[in-house]
């Protein structure tokens, strides 16, 4: 298996509200990310936009519903058809999320957890290795925002990230926001999340805001709705100074997508923190 | 039971969880596990409910918020998705709203047509056949080769008979729905839904033209539509009067560049 050789840069996720933006390629990003599912059709407009936009930047293709965690393996057209699009886009690499969305039966259309659990290290192993063979090259993997957890877990989450990445060879996309959200749910620390990981395997780093829901704000929910607070900030600069290697940042907008010099004033804020981080690294 | 069971019992149990927000979570769940279950609740049913509305748009400015919400939210209890794609969450809301709506079947007419040009615009690119470009291939035929021609149709391409009249329907939904006109048909029509160029487009024709063009979407071969179209113990001059409105459906088909090939078996 190939590896994956690290490319530093800034970007954004291209957006249908942005098409025209980034068509015009005026758009000072290093790279543009988009969800793998919504150009895995067999032609029409979005896929003519993207491959406009592909002559003109480097891109991403992030997925949401590879499921890797599904016990009952990975769906084969799926896999055909994103391998179609990684061929038809040649992206810097191709990654989804430390998951599962389906069982033989149902899909739920959202990135539920798995229990940290040896059975599941084993099922997202096997998982990863016939996603590997299938793309001809590794993936990245996204450390998930999570809600629950379970009687069965067995070992912290970046344990089971770190042994996922010694078997497989895969690599990581690390979200930050995420791991703020799911310590602040299960309350562990996300310094220690950081430090327990193998940074060497991060390619990517994904930023994004939250929303506080429940009675009394008792759970924050990814939602990608809002700009990136404070905290999450805090935590992207604590990564840079430990990660050794150019990684590629992105900030995520799903929801509530502002005008594009919105996001761009946020990505030059991620590009100082960058910068500090790693002079800090160099001094 | 072996381990990898074991989970898989678990995803599927979580799964039926995650689907039914009436099912009560297992009693051994703290009250942290439970609410933690209800964001993923919303989280799915915020989501296929959107993916309802994002492809029905038309569809929910017909019927208004809250009889489409309705709707939206009992399809998705009803038919809970199994494809890797959001998309295919509305696939079949048209049955949906035939049940639903069962006093005024333009809303299912309408929900076909969304669906319809939805499929359009995902389709594969393929070039039409231009008039001069059949005619060439065409121009050596026999009276057998016409009758074992089949034809070859832009990937996307969707037809239906229909009891009401589409064309004005979307034309008022256009307006902002200032007026509502009148959607019975006298006599049964058809609509033809494909791709211009990356546009999603229909068009109302004749019954019949929709008949034809399901029969040879299905691989019949010109002769056979002729016969379809003459009907039941066709006498001569009905044999004729059939080949003469397939040619006409077999022009306007290729007018509206919905054909892209034929096959000549000889």
């Amino acid at each position: 298996m190939t590896s994956i050789p690290p490319f530093g840069g800034f970007g954004l996720g291209l957006r249908k509200t942005h098409y025209a933006d980034f068509l015009d390629g005026e758009v000072e990003v290093d790279f543009v990310e988009v969800i793998s599912e919504n150009y895995m059709m067999d032609g029409g407009k979005p896929l003519r936009v993207l491959e406009e936009a592909r002559a003109k930047y480097p891109v991403i293709i992030h997925g949401v519903s590879m499921s890797i965690g599904s016990v009952q393996g990975l769906d084969g057209d799926y896999l055909d058809r994103l391998k179609q699009l990684e061929q038809r886009i040649d992206p810097l690499w191709v990654s989804d999320h430390l998951c599962w969305t389906r069982t033989s039966a149902h899909n739920s259309h959202d990135l539920l957890p798995l229990p940290l659990s040896h059975q599941a290290l084993d099922v997202v192993c096997d998982n990863i290795d016939r996603a590997h063979n299938h793309l001809g090259r590794p993936m990245l993997f996204e450390n998930p925002s999570s809600y629950v957890t379970f009687p069965e877990d067995e070992m912290a989450e970046w344990e089971f990230l770190s042994e996922m990445t010694r078997r497989t060879g895969c690599y990581l996309l690390l979200d930050v926001n995420n791991i703020y959200v799911s310590a602040q749910n299960h309350g562990f620390s996300a310094d220690d999340y950081l430090a327990g990981l193998p940074l060497d395997r991060v390619r990517q780093i994904h930023l994004a805001g939250h929303t506080p829901r429940g009675e009394r704000n008792d759970f924050i929910i990814d939602t990608h709705d809002r700009k990136v607070c404070d905290d999450v900030w805090t935590l992207y600069g604590t990564a840079r100074a430990m990660i050794a290697q150019p990684v590629a940042t992105m900030i995520e907008r799903d929801d509530n997508i502002p005008p594009l010099p919105v996001l761009m004033a946020e990505l030059d804020q991620a590009r100082r923190l960058a910068s500090d981080a790693m002079a800090g690294l160099s001094a | 039971m072996t381990a990898s069971h074991t989970l898989l019992q678990a995803q599927q149990a979580f799964m039926a969880q995650v689907l039914d927000e009436d099912q009560p979570v297992p009693s051994h769940w703290s009250p942290r596990q439970a609410a933690g279950m209800d964001v993923y609740r919303q989280n799915y049913r915020s989501a296929v409910v959107e993916a309802v509305v994002s492809t029905y748009e038309q569809t929910r400015q017909w019927l208004g918020e809250a009889a489409f919400q309705r709707a939206a939210i009992h399809h998705v209890i009803a038919h809970p998705p199994s494809g890797w794609t959001i998309d295919d969450v509305g696939g079949g809301f048209d049955q949906t709203c035939a049940q639903i709506f069962a006093n005024d079947l333009a809303v299912a007419e309408l929900a076909w047509l969304e669906w319809s040009m939805l499929g359009a615009s995902r389709a594969a690119q393929a070039a039409p056949m231009s008039m001069e470009e059949f005619g060439q291939e065409t121009a050596q035929f026999g009276d057998d080769d016409w009758a074992n021609m089949t034809l070859e149709f832009l990937p996307g391409v969707a037809a239906r008979e229909l009891q009401h009249d589409l064309h004005a329907m979307w034309q008022a939904l256009g307006a902002g729905l200032q007026q509502r006109p009148e959607t019975a048909l006298e006599t049964p029509r058809g609509c033809i839904v494909w791709r211009e160029d990356e546009r999603p487009t229909f068009m109302m024709v004749d019954a019949a033209n929709v008949a034809a063009l399901q029969s040879a979407l299905a691989g019949m071969s010109y002769g056979e539509i002729c016969v379809l179209l003459a009907g039941d113990d066709a006498d001569q001059q009905a044999l004729h009067d059939a080949a003469m409105s397939a040619g006409a459906m077999l022009g306007q088909w290729l007018q509206e560049s919905l054909v892209v090939g034929l096959n000549a078996k000889i």
